[in-house]
């Protein structure tokens, strides 16, 4: 199977992209508004999808939405807020079994026509969202922000980039801060959602089996003219370092959380950029990484360390967890191996290993609908016009120059460690 | 060899047992990219009481052998593991839980050179003094992880609230100081009892042939093992049906309070389809009580006791099972409270039909939505593989389910007298 996406531009600001695929049992449907990431917005673009969910004009409270979507053979609804590099998408995603193995062939459309009512059909009083389900979205969203430090891992992982970005925007959080929310308010939020139905760029994705019937109605569902479009800025992306940190924090826990950021300064247009991404995973891309086999294998002082690289942003990221006592220890060993990368010592089947790893996960997209959702839309924020295959080709290209030359372009910016009181 | 179909999920299992013992399995999944195998023993955390395999006394092991046994196999003598699948383009977990114990690996190529390694990796130990004692390093950060994570701390204590000798309430990866206690002594000894191939299950689903993984699998498994060796004793305690303690209350890094709510259940002993209908059941009764859609959930969450994490479920096998209600609140004691009053008021009522049937079709739709994904397909076989069910006719056993055997289980099951509250509070 080859993917392909079919988009159609079916209004100003408004695409969608329709990908045929029948070897799933569902359909899915998901919408994602882009908008910058700012400190001024996010907290509401982040309460926004929850006030939503409560109700529209027609299924007036959760209960009722829950119940349609029970009917309606247990399709899933699903939102999120999540950070793209310096942008924010919110996400409404709807997924139901095919109407071939439940004898149901036109619930499809009520399924499309609940998610629809959902994001553009709100529940209302007097002209703005109800006032009672956004004060209680407050104090949800209140939580969900604080915690974030439940999940000590994350936690880390957050706090490292916070401190390493705090002059830029992405190191913002984006399900927004607590002390923001004071400000929101049922009209302030109404409002700020007009903004966002009327300004912001919409990609609409569906992943199933249709016809040109189908095909058709989503067409007619979704004209929706837009004007004045906000737009999406490119990240600034650097490779000097920007806060060269060191910073500690206290908590009362067992283990302690070690997180590195480097800023690399290659952005994902350069053809280094997959350089990068190889000398990544044999760096500790996974259990045959250099990172685990000797932070883990050979000194046993973890049970997880592994690299991440964030695409937009051009950084990377190294955590793991540690003893406390540990830490220099592990810093010795990580400066040590980006060392050995940095100065090509690294076999020709480590690169062949890690090629073949970000090629399977690559393939892998195929077999999941939200992936293949997630994928294509991506490609969209990135102008990325390569072909899955041609994405793949171009990693195999790699060479080990290109690995160390991008290697040498790993600058620890911040050093970032959670640990037990005292 | 044998293919036994499901026309209505448009899915098929094909079966063959070896001459060894060994059962394979495969559910063909045409067009995708991904293949995954998944090797698992009949043996878990819970197994830790049994008469080892050619001797005559029941023996106990250590906690957190059978997690300890399933980071060793991937030590071998002159290859290391992770090294070798990764150069084949797969990707090779494991996992431990308290009744399996699996070894799997997903690849989009060179699929059958990776199932001859996990099966030749599986069945060839290689335990040394110093390769166990590397490893307890590694397991220490592992349950150090564990430690600090409030959800783990407020499940297991749920579990120890409900149970008294069953070995359900002892943590997976055992403790710090259990591990210490293991050498490669008790591991031989557990591997060679509960690593048969008779007592083990080969699962395998992606777009492959099931003759070349009937092949490979005879060339690559070890032709030495006894064969068919009687039903392995495990010893398991007489575990009464009351519950050890009402409330337990604990305090870790957590922003809210954690609640684990957990309903013990008394009604054990069953297998195959019967097993998977009481969970089916079960499971339906807890959404129709507390599910997104129920009466209690809306208020509970208009009032600001619960938010989106409010969640419940019933697990159990032949010998134990709970339902468990979860979530976080500032108030958990007023949440329970609440959750008491909901039951009695519910078993004075009937439940609606219209809510059963509802609840039926979300049942249906999550299943079929499930097997979209092969993890799904892989885990939930496993799973049920060792009671005696296969996963395929799911959907025939949820279409038997009548409004009266929730009902029944609503009166027989919850109840006050068999429910713990564990709550993990913030420090400060």
């Amino acid at each position: 199977m080859v993917l392909s996406c079919d988009r159609i531009e079916i209004d100003k600001g408004v695409a969608l992209n329709l990908i045929s695929a029948d070897k799933f049992k569902s359909n899915i449907l998901s919408f994602y508004f882009t908008l910058p990431l700012d400190r001024k917005e996010v907290t509401g673009n982040a309460l926004l999808p929850l006030v939503l969910k409560r109700g529209t004009r027609k299924l007036q409270t959760s209960l009722k939405i829950q119940r349609r979507l029970e009917e309606l053979y247990g399709s899933n609804l699903s939102i999120s807020v999540d950070k793209k590099g310096e942008s924010q998408a919110i996400r409404f995603t709807i997924e139901g079994p095919k109407g071939s193995y439940i004898g149901d062939r036109k619930y499809i459309i009520h399924m499309i026509e609940l998610l629809k009512s959902i994001i553009y059909d709100p529940y209302l009083e007097n002209g703005v969202f109800s006032w009672q389900y956004v004060e209680q979205e407050k104090e949800i969203l209140k939580r969900l922000i604080e915690s974030k430090i439940n999940d000590k891992r994350e936690y880390a992982i957050y706090r490292c980039i916070e401190e390493m970005c705090k002059n830029e925007r992405f190191g913002i959080y984006p399900l927004g801060y607590v002390e923001d929310l004071k400000g929101i308010d049922a009209e302030t939020l109404y409002r700020h959602y007009e903004n966002i139905l009327y300004r912001a760029p919409l990609e609409i994705f569906y992943v199933g089996e249709y016809d040109r019937e189908l095909r058709n109605f989503l067409i007619d569902s979704f004209k929706f003219s837009k004007e004045n479009l906000i737009e999406n800025p490119r990240e600034t992306v650097t490779g000097n370092v920007q806060t060269k940190n060191m910073i500690y924090e206290d908590m009362d826990v067992s283990q302690g959380k070690l997180a590195i950021g480097y800023r690399t300064g290659i952005p994902y247009e350069d053809d280094l950029y997959n350089g990068l991404m190889v000398a990544s995973d044999i760096l500790g891309g996974g259990p045959n990484s250099k990172l685990f086999r000797n932070v883990r294998e050979v000194e046993s002082l973890a049970y997880y360390i592994g690299t991440t690289i964030y695409r937009y942003k051009s950084i990377m990221l190294i955590d793991c967890g540690i003893d406390f006592d540990d830490f220099e220890k592990v810093i010795e060993i990580i400066r040590c191996q980006i060392d050995a990368m940095k100065n090509g010592i690294f076999t020709n089947e480590d690169m062949d290993t890690s090629k073949k790893s970000i090629r399977a996960s690559m393939e892998s997209i195929h077999d999941s609908a939200f992936l293949i959702a997630e994928y294509f839309f991506s490609k969209i924020l990135t102008n990325d016009n390569r072909s899955l295959k041609e994405s793949i080709e171009d990693i195999e290209k790699v060479t080990k120059e290109q690995i160390m030359e991008a290697s040498n372009n790993m600058n620890v910016d911040t050093i970032y460690f959670l640990r037990h009181l005292g | 060899m044998s293919i036994i179909e499901n026309k209505r999920i448009e899915e098929s299992i094909y079966f063959q047992q070896l001459d060894s013992g060994l059962n394979i399995y495969f559910v063909p999944k045409k067009g995708y990219k991904q293949k995954h195998a998944i090797f698992a023993a009949d043996y878990g955390s819970n197994d830790n009481h049994f008469v080892p395999i050619g001797e005559r006394d029941p023996i106990k092991v250590p906690a957190g052998v059978a997690h300890f046994l399933e980071h060793k196999l991937f030590e071998d003598r002159d290859m290391d593991i992770f090294d070798r699948f990764s150069r084949l383009g797969a990707s090779v977990n494991a996992y431990t839980n308290f009744n399996q114990t699996a070894y799997l690996f997903s690849t989009t190529e060179n699929f059958y050179e990776s199932l001859e390694l996990l099966v030749k990796f599986v069945q060839n130990p290689y335990f040394t003094d110093s390769n166990v004692e590397k490893e307890k390093g590694i397991i220490e950060q592992e349950i150090r992880m564990y430690e600090d994570s409030p959800n783990w701390r407020v499940y297991f204590n749920c579990l120890n609230g409900m149970y008294l000798d069953h070995p359900v309430k002892i943590d997976i990866a055992g403790t710090v100081k259990s591990i210490r206690e293991i050498d490669k002594d008790i591991l031989y000894r557990c591997y060679n009892t509960f690593y048969s191939p008779s007592n083990m299950v080969l699962f395998i689903t992606g777009d492959l042939s099931f003759e070349r993984i009937v092949d490979v699998v005879k060339k690559a498994e070890r032709k030495d093992l006894p064969k068919a060796v009687e039903e392995i004793a495990r010893v398991y305690p007489d575990e009464p049906t009351k519950i050890q303690k009402q409330y337990i209350e604990d305090r870790l890094a957590t922003s809210i309070p954690l609640f684990s709510i957990g309903i013990k259940d008394n009604k054990l002993n069953m297998q195959g389809n019967e097993l998977v209908k009481k969970d089916l059941v079960t499971n339906l009764l807890l959404e129709i009580l507390f599910g997104e859609s129920s009466k209690l959930y809306n208020e509970l969450y208009s009032k600001g006791l619960i938010d989106n994490n409010f969640t419940s479920y019933f697990t159990g096998k032949v010998d134990y099972g709970h339902s468990l209600v979860l979530g976080q609140s500032n108030e958990p004691n007023r949440v329970y409270d609440e959750i008491l009053k909901h039951i009695k008021d519910a078993k004075k009522s009937s439940i609606s039909k219209e809510a059963f049937q509802r609840i039926k079709n979300k049942n249906m739709g999550g299943f079929l939505i499930g097997l979209n994904s092969l993890n799904f397909i892989s885990n939930y076989f496993v799973d049920n593989y060792f009671e005696d069910f296969l996963f395929i006719d799911l959907l025939d056993i949820l279409d038997s389910i009548e409004i009266e055997d929730v009902e029944n289980r609503l009166v027989e099951n919850i109840d006050e007298e068999n429910m713990v509250l564990s709550v993990v509070k913030p420090i400060h």
